[in-house]
């Protein structure tokens, strides 16, 4: 009995799964599977170039990329440490969220929209020392709102979008970047 | 385990499954890529400076496994603790670390550790706050500081385990603060030692050893490898001294004595199979040979008393094997006598340790190999105290007593009567971090923090003090607290009117050491130690004996016909380690078994009773019986009989409870006199077949027999640096198997390791395979002693699952790195050349490798740095690679083992490494996550190269016999090449099936000649 119950749920899960699809994205504010951004953070009004619009410097925020396999969430004290003099024009009642969480101590449950696979390695200090901008495998993330899906191209994307990039050739005209397995996968 | 995954995996069968994908394919296909659940990205609030996410953060303190308080690395990833490593600028044990060490980590992370103070109501515990329970200990103890009272009467016993200096003072003053009484034990100690030392010098410690400076080292059956004072450094201390020199050929030799080899013992170039007890008769009788009685000095008349043939009568042995022994003492020194250990402690066994003593006085060996220092905090803790403790809390004169860092109630003998007298107490207190069987028995629990999460002190030796710091904030789901900070706030509770000082326990340890300034005490934290070792050269005179003391064979209960020898475990030590499943499946490095108990008999004795390997008997002595199946072994007397403790657990937790027998239940309840230690070799057994057998959970493939391969090959020390001789052993069944076709070797004479892959080999032609770095490793197999170290520290950096009894008798053990063990020449009924080899298996990293062409999808290839590497989300599972490979070193994932792991054991997990999922392959990497971040270093620092060293895979990290080195071979300054270079090297089943391994071994040595059909 019991094995055809998860039978059962197995199909109507996966069948679910598939019509979700062919429906599309999520909605407006929705991350994928049904998450919403805790905080409404507009990328592209930090780090967009337009007026209005702060320009910063990505590791600003995400301060370990050069140093550090991971490029790191900014801790919530980050975020107040300008926005305790910067009430927010657009929308105040979002910049008051993280003084909540600097009261509470409760870190801010960012919805998670860039994964790499648990088997793959992806060294992020190499790829910033070798000149790679951030938008090349994130998008023109400064041009975007509220991340709510995956970017375009990392999205969808498989291990033919890395390869593409390791196999190009450097000025020597070799190969840039190593295509061996192991320096991923391990 | 195994039955429960069984069951999971069995819920679905694998044709339903295929059929719902059937049916549902197309929509998996489209969803596989999008849908997933939602995955919270937290960041921290405030982040803390020394964090950087995805950068190990390192800390160093002190190992609180055993007493011998090891210097440790720990690293941390996201203020978790997720390895531990040796500190190779500790002046004690000098990096390396030993498997209990490494499953420290587990018990941080036990799953089995209470969420908070724990208060008795009735049959069961309910959590209370630590407010609460604080209150209720200080009133008790106030009710039971008065004789007076009529409800509890009686006084304040605290029973206490080995501790840091600063935190046993802090005890001593809580004692004292509340009028009570203070007795100290552990299982296994050292006390016989320690008292003929006291004796013989009047040094109140454990003589310290340099093994590294002696020449020749005889162990009357103290086992420094297996547990004993400081087993790191007394394990670098033997590799040191018995690994030979490669340019002056110099190697010291090693003698073992005793009914038993332990692992200690199995690393010995001789055995003399004593009997039980005759330690003293030996060592005296060797004294009596080597030197005049004048030299004993107040001993000369026992000295006199003694003679060689004497020793052999009282011994078994032929009084040439004591002779012989006599004349290395004259010959081969400077020469190292080590007394009776915690598996010898017979009813004479401080006499014994007397004597052995003597002769390192006689042989010259005080101020040169062997050093007696006051100050010392070794283990003093006597049995013999505890009885008086059992005694006063019989007759009820015990208010409150309370237990910290030991277990009484399964560290000692049940005829002891502990647990009675314990149960008499009217309010009992345990400290323990985890349940035990002691705690089991408490009202009131304050459970402890982990010494990774808390501050203390230890002073290995005189003149060195380490200090021992939180690396990590208390894990979240436990509610302890640290016992200091406890007894600081009970005192303030119980006796408001002298308060102590200090608020916390922090404050009162930089107290004690207001004397090092905070630079001082910055880098400390920095270096893990202050000070340094300095021997002090002068030998001391010898003092009369101020007790009388019995230098004969000592009594055995009982008439049974086999001697028991109760050892603690290299494993488990006296049982504090055996809630850790890296330690329950790490084969025991002597009969390789894991998880269950096993009685270890001579193949002779067990013949003669129609015994076979895996019957179940029981053992009776006149203390008790247990049940327990017998393992057939060379290594022991055939009038002996063996059982390690650690195993029988009752209520310490899932992993210990159920698992083997606990062989004290055997042992009588009395202590040695005068130095008051649990005895261990006091008894005999008789044996009774059950009619049951059961199959060994053990990864020993070939039962110690090598089976016409030259796997671990020796050659004799005075063969080294004469012309090697080419001439290739005819290996009879493999050359079938050329002959007929099969491992035809590609001619490889000039091959040398560092132009591997040679030209020729069938597989191996990669990109660029002959430029860049090629990795290696040479692994000594005359330093390795066989510890097992490695093991567990594979197993902690690789995230390699444990599986469970069961299936390792199926052959699913998981580890990466095993020790095999192999008997060349054993015997036990005289004294003889002992020829055991051990060898540490790994992937071989093949340039020519068996599993590569064989996998249908590449996930196994090689790497143009020349490893052996294994991709996980390419492997499909076919498991044609581990039929092909000739080493057996590749593990299959049956189940999703790492499913079974509970919270928090894995928050050890290395964020580094994969886990791997079922149905994947797996095996040793060099660790390449190692690599990697060496390799991402340098790079980061002006594309340098990686430098020789920089890469320490955590075999080579642990190796406390320092047998390992890895490095690049195609680098003729690095460590590895210079080693590779020696003469002993040789590749495992190279030369016949031509595999070109990158793992090099250097060959064992002997001084005696390596037998025909022996490699």
């Amino acid at each position: 009995m019991k094995k055809n119950w998860l039978i059962g749920g197995l199909a109507g899960v996966l069948a679910l799964a598939g019509v979700a699809f062919v429906q599309g994205g999520g909605a407006e504010g929705e991350a994928e599977g049904g998450g919403v951004q805790p905080i409404a953070f507009p990328h592209n009004l930090h780090a967009g170039s337009e007026e209005g619009q702060a320009n910063m410097n990505c590791q600003f925020c995400h301060f370990s990329a050069e140093r550090s396999v991971d490029a790191g969430i900014p801790p919530v004290s980050t975020c107040w440490g300008c926005h305790q003099v910067i009430p927010g024009r657009n929308a105040p009642e979002e910049v008051l969220k993280i003084e909540e969480h600097m009261e509470s101590g409760e870190p801010i449950p960012w919805v998670r929209i860039y994964k790499i696979s648990d088997h793959a390695h992806f060294p992020h200090m190499r790829h910033i020392a070798a000149g790679l901008q951030c938008q090349q495998c994130h998008g023109e993330v400064q041009t975007m709102g509220v991340l709510t899906e995956r970017d375009p191209v990392w999205g969808g994307a498989n291990m033919g979008w890395c390869i593409d990039c390791h196999r190009q050739p450097n000025e020597q005209g070799v190969q840039q970047a190593s295509t061996d397995c192991a320096v991923c996968h391990y | 385990m195994s039955r429960d995954l069984a069951e999971r995996h069995d819920g679905i069968l694998r044709r339903d499954f295929l059929k719902v994908v059937g049916v549902t394919g197309a929509g998996a296909t489209i969803a596989g890529c999008s849908t997933q659940d939602v995955e919270r990205l937290l960041p921290y609030v405030t982040a803390p400076e020394e964090i950087t996410p995805g950068v190990a953060t390192w800390y160093t303190t002190v190992c609180r496994g055993c007493a011998a308080e090891c210097g440790m690395w720990v690293r941390t990833r996201e203020g978790r603790a997720i390895k531990v490593e040796g500190n190779p600028t500790h002046p004690v044990s000098q990096g390396g670390l030993c498997g209990r060490g490494h499953a420290t980590l587990q018990h941080l992370y036990n799953p089995d550790r209470f969420h908070g103070p724990m208060i008795r109501e009735g049959d069961v515990f309910r959590q209370g706050t630590w407010d609460e329970a604080e209150r209720l200990l200080a009133a008790r103890l106030q009710r039971g500081r008065n004789p007076q009272n009529a409800v509890d009467g009686g006084s304040v016993l605290f029973i206490g385990g080995h501790t840091g200096p600063t935190m046993s003072r802090l005890i001593g003053e809580f004692v004292a603060a509340l009028g009570g009484v203070r007795v100290d034990y552990d299982a296994v100690t050292d006390a016989p030692m320690l008292e003929a030392a006291r004796i013989a010098y009047g040094v109140e410690s454990v003589p310290r050893y340099d093994i590294g400076a002696a020449r020749l080292l005889v162990s009357f059956g103290y086992d420094f490898v297996d547990s004993g004072a400081s087993p790191v450094e007394h394990n670098k201390g033997l590799a040191r001294m018995s690994g030979v020199n490669d340019e002056s050929h110099a190697k010291g030799r090693f003698v073992f004595l005793g009914p038993r080899l332990s692992l200690t013992g199995l690393n010995a170039d001789e055995w003399i199979p004593i009997r039980p007890g005759s330690e003293a008769a030996v060592a005296l009788g060797i004294a009596s040979a080597i030197a005049t009685p004048d030299a004993a000095g107040p001993y000369a008349n026992l000295l006199q008393a003694y003679s060689p043939a004497a020793a052999a009568e009282a011994a078994g042995v032929s009084e040439e094997a004591i002779l012989a022994l006599a004349e290395r003492f004259r010959t081969e020194g400077p020469s190292l006598a080590m007394g009776p250990g915690a598996g010898a402690h017979h009813r004479n066994a401080t006499a014994a340790n007397l004597a052995v003593m003597i002769l390192n006085h006689v042989a010259g060996n005080v101020g040169r190999t062997v050093f007696y220092e006051a100050g010392s905090s070794a283990v003093a803790s006597r049995m013999g105290d505890l009885q008086g403790a059992i005694a006063s809390m019989s007759a009820g004169d015990v208010g409150v007593v309370l237990v910290h860092g030991t277990n009484p109630a399964y560290s000692l003998p049940a005829t002891a009567g502990f647990r009675e007298a314990f149960a008499q107490v009217p309010f009992k207190v345990s400290f323990a971090s985890a349940m035990d069987e002691t705690a089991a028995l408490a009202d009131l629990i304050l459970p402890d923090q982990h010494f990774l999460e808390a501050w203390g002190d230890s002073a290995p030796r005189p003149g060195v003090m380490a200090i021992q710091q939180p690396v990590m904030s208390p894990v979240s789901l436990f509610d302890s607290k640290h016992s200091g900070d406890v007894m600081l706030a009970v005192m303030r509770l119980a006796v408001p009117a002298t308060p102590p000082a200090a608020a916390t326990f922090y404050e009162y340890l930089r107290t004690a050491h207001a004397a090092t300034d905070d630079a001082a005490w910055r880098q400390a934290l920095r270096t893990g130690s202050v000070g340094a070792t300095e021997a002090s050269t002068t030998a001391p005179a010898l003092r009369a004996p101020d007790r009388a003391l019995s230098f004969d064979l000592p009594t055995f209960d009982g008439s049974g016909d086999l001697t028991l020898v109760v050892h603690p475990s290299s494993r488990f030590g006296g049982g504090e380690f055996s809630n850790s499943p890296w330690m329950q499946e790490l084969p025991d490095p002597v009969s390789k078994i894991v998880w269950h108990s096993w009685a270890e008999i001579h193949p002779t004795a067990a013949a003669a009773r129609g015994l076979v390997n895996g019957d179940i008997v029981t053992l009776s002595s006149p203390h008790g019986a247990v049940e327990v199946p017998v393992w057939l072994y060379p290594g022991i007397r055939e009038d002996a009989i063996a059982l390690a403790m650690g195993a029988g657990h009752t209520s310490m937790g899932r992993y210990a409870d159920g698992h083997g027998v606990n062989a004290l239940d055997l042992l009588p309840g009395t202590a040695e006199q005068p130095s008051g230690a649990m005895v261990t070799v006091a008894t005999t057994v008789t044996l009774e077949p059950t009619g049951r057998r059961m199959r060994h959970a053990t990864v020993d493939g070939s039962a110690g027999d090598q089976h016409d391969r030259p796997i671990a090959p020796a050659v004799q020390l005075s063969l080294l640096g004469a012309e090697a001789e080419a001439a290739e052993e005819e290996h009879g069944e493999l050359m079938e198997l050329q002959a007929g076709g099969g491992f035809i070797p590609v001619p490889a004479e000039d091959g040398s390791p560092a132009s591997f892959p040679l030209p020729g080999a069938r597989y191996g032609e990669y990109a660029n395979a002959h430029e860049g770095p090629r990795w290696a490793m040479a692994i000594d197999l005359d330093k390795c002693t066989g510890c097992s170290a490695c093991v567990t520290a594979c197993q902690a950096e690789n995230n390699v699952p444990w599986t469970g009894e069961d299936q390792v008798r199926m052959g699913r053990d998981m580890a990466w790195i095993r020790i095999e063990r192999y008997y060349e020449h054993v015997d036990a009924t005289q004294a003889s050349d002992l020829d055991i080899r051990f060898l540490p298996m790994l992937c071989q990293h093949c340039n020519n490798a068996p599993c590569e062409p064989v996998c249908p999808v590449f996930a196994t290839y090689h790497t143009p740095e020349g490893v052996n590497a294994q991709i996980y989300n390419r492997c499909v599972g076919t498991r044609y690679c581990a039929n092909n490979c000739p080493y057996k070193v590749r593990v299959f994932n049956w189940y999703r083992y790492t499913d079974a792991v509970p919270e928090p054991l894995n928050w050890q997990w290395n964020p580094d490494v994969t886990v791997r999922d079922n149905g994947v392959m797996e095996k040793c990497s060099f660790c390449m996550q190692r690599i990697r971040e060496a390799e991402n270093r340098a790079a980061l620092e002006d594309q340098r190269p990686v430098r020789d060293g920089e890469i320490v895979p955590a075999c080579e990290q642990s190796c406390p016999a320092e047998a390992i080195v890895f490095g690049n071979i195609r680098d003729p300054n690095a460590r590895v090449t210079q080693v590779v270079a020696s003469e002993r090297t040789y590749r495992v089943l190279d030369a016949i099936i031509n595999t070109q391994p990158a793992v090099n071994y250097l060959r064992k040595v002997t001084f005696h000649e390596v037998a025909a059909g022996e490699h």
